[in-house]
């Protein structure tokens, strides 16, 4: 334990203004790299809505301590109370963000429905046994004419911020919808019609900005791909820059056909840093976004070129559906749903990418080699990075209805958990062959599994002030 | 509202993959203003379920006789799948008896893959 974890050092704590108090997380970004212990267990999202198991989806706990007997287990599930929910993302109610917030702890997920438009709070006091604390029910995000709760993080002030992509109907628009730190609906964050379509976001408070994604209405993705969707423009193309106090659109970029489906977003997590990365899934691109002075702006930085595979009339897309950026901005990370790949590049110039490493695992092109003897239904899809930069996690399963269009055998095999050893100094990655969470094998049949998040703040979540 | 008490047959058919083979059924007696998701759960029958607001399609149905209606507009379903038969379970009321395909694989067969 580092000093600037004894709770009378103010010390560590005072490299700049408002630090100078206790709260959760972590300084620095580097301070994250340097005082975090290695990831011990999990949390991933776990689901069976829309397959015919008769169960609700579930927080899961894997056990990711190489020392544990129980190394690469599903130790417990808290199981939601209702069916139909597809759990998707998650987030803390505290992070790094808040490290000026005395007494604030993170210990509580918040667990949207994707589908139900349900949000669940779970108590993870116990870390290996968390607790389901409370619901919002579906009506009471509907009264604020919201649904299809996406992106979740946490708001300096203690508040939840969470993306919400459709209306009450599963029209558009999105918005956002606040909770205060009680975990109940505060309303409507931002002044309604602002936008459209929304997706993902990430805010950078240190530069009053908050940059967001567009996926498209509930109703227009939730029953799967369709090419007459994309013709008509019902999927989205652009990036909205926002006034982070004003809660206000201030620029709005077209990134063209070359940005079909913007998704994640992330920003370097350098609080200083006014440059991120946004991956176009459907135009298999990801673009560089930054503050040019006077405006913002986007460029494609890395193209995945589109592969003739055998038993497809067309080239198979690549699939850019997630991506992440290294705690110490040196690289960022993505995902090939389709063809089967996780790439790593380095970003040290951020509008110059560099193919450093890839591995293949699964997909349509991957080496069909099972992972100790376990066939892999899906693509690399989900993504999380150990806080040291050294371990790279991933899960397969998109979104259940595009998983039965694109991977249809994922349905009877469930998802499974992979990793890779990264060597952040050779820019460099390994698939671990002794590391397979397999969420094909559980007491009510297989299961998709989705985002993995670490209790102690991860490369997905943590902001800086 | 006195109309609840005309009640219809509804039969829910699992198909297995291979057309006719396998076959599950389960008969429910539901009321014209009934929603059949609401009445196959209260029978303790359970079908796939997302939005219950009829924008997810995760309760889509095949109807293969009788008539359905939809409480609110079916906005997951395209033209080109109301008039093929489908029906969303989660706003669906019947008109007469009725029989329809359920399970998840009904879902499945409203997209494709757009390059295979």
């Amino acid at each position: 334990m580092s000093d600037a974890q004894q709770p009378d050092d103010t010390t560590a704590h005072a490299d700049h203004e408002g630090h100078d108090t206790e709260g959760p997380g972590y300084t620095t970004p580097q301070a994250a790299i340097e005082e975090s212990e290695p990831e011990k267990i999990a949390y991933v999202m776990g689901l069976y809505v829309g397959t015919d198991v008769d169960a609700p989806d579930f927080l899961g706990v894997v056990d990711i301590d190489p020392d544990s007997e129980t190394y690469t287990e599903i130790i417990d599930r808290v199981e939601m109370p209702n069916r139909g929910d597809e759990l998707h993302h998650f987030g803390w109610n505290a992070c790094s963000s808040s490290c000026h917030m005395d007494g604030l702890e993170r210990r509580h997920l918040v667990i949207p429905g994707q589908r139900s438009s349900r949000i669940h709070v779970v108590d993870t006091k116990d870390r290996r046994n968390p607790e389901l604390e409370s619901v919002i029910e579906p009506e009471e995000v509907f009264e604020h004419d919201l649904s299809a709760p996406h992106t979740t993080h946490c708001i300096p002030d203690g508040q939840i911020l969470i993306s919400m992509l459709g209306d009450a109907d599963g029209d558009l628009p999105g918005g956002f919808l606040a909770l205060d730190e009680n975990f109940e609906v505060d309303g409507r964050w931002e002044p309604p019609g602002e936008i459209e379509m929304n997706y993902d976001y990430w805010y950078q408070p240190r530069h009053n900005v908050m940059v967001s994604s567009e996926w498209a209405a509930p109703k227009t993705y939730y029953p799967g791909f369709d090419m007459d969707d994309v013709e008509a423009g019902n999927y989205g193309q652009r990036l909205h820059v926002w006034d982070w106090e004003n809660k206000t659109v201030e620029q709005t970029i077209d990134l063209g056909e070359e940005g079909l489906i913007p998704l994640e977003v992330r920003f370097l997590h350098s609080p200083e840093a006014t440059h991120g990365y946004v991956g176009a899934a459907l135009s298999s691109n990801v673009f560089h976004f930054h503050d040019a002075g006077e405006e913002w702006r986007a460029e494609p930085v890395i193209d995945v070129e589109a592969r003739e595979h055998d038993g497809w009339d067309m080239p198979v897309p690549g699939l850019v559906t997630d991506l992440l950026v290294s705690m110490d901005d040196r690289y960022l990370f993505f995902s090939n749903w389709l063809h089967g790949d996780v790439r790593m590049y380095d970003i040290s110039d951020p509008a110059n990418p560099r193919l450093a490493d890839r591995i293949w695992a699964g997909g349509h092109f991957g080496d069909p080699a099972p992972v100790q003897d376990r066939e892999l239904a899906g693509g690399p899809q989900m993504l999380q990075l150990s806080l040291d930069g050294e371990r790279l996690y991933w899960t397969t399963s998109l979104f259940s209805s595009w998983d039965n269009q694109f991977y249809p055998e994922e349905a009877e095999q469930g998802s499974v958990m992979l990793k890779a050893d990264v060597d952040p100094r050779n820019g460099s990655m390994s698939l671990d062959e002794e590391f397979l969470v397999d969420f094909g094998d559980l007491p009510d049949g297989p299961a998709r599994a989705h985002e993995i998040r670490w209790p102690d703040g991860d490369c997905t979540s943590d902001v800086w002030q | 509202m006195t109309s609840g008490s005309s009640a219809h047959d509804v039969i829910l058919v699992w198909q297995d993959g291979q057309e006719g083979s396998d076959e599950r059924e389960e008969r429910l007696s539901v009321g014209e203003d009934e929603i059949v998701l609401t009445a196959a759960e209260c029978a303790g029958v359970a079908l796939p379920f997302g939005c219950r607001t009829g924008a997810c399609a995760t309760c889509t149905g095949k109807l293969l006789d009788g008539r359905i209606e939809h409480a609110r507009p079916p906005r997951a379903l395209k033209e080109r799948h109301r008039e093929a038969g489908y029906v969303l379970l989660c706003i669906a009321e019947p008109r007469s008896d009725c029989r329809i395909v359920v399970g998840s694989s009904v879902q499945a067969e409203l997209v494709s893959n757009p390059w295979q």
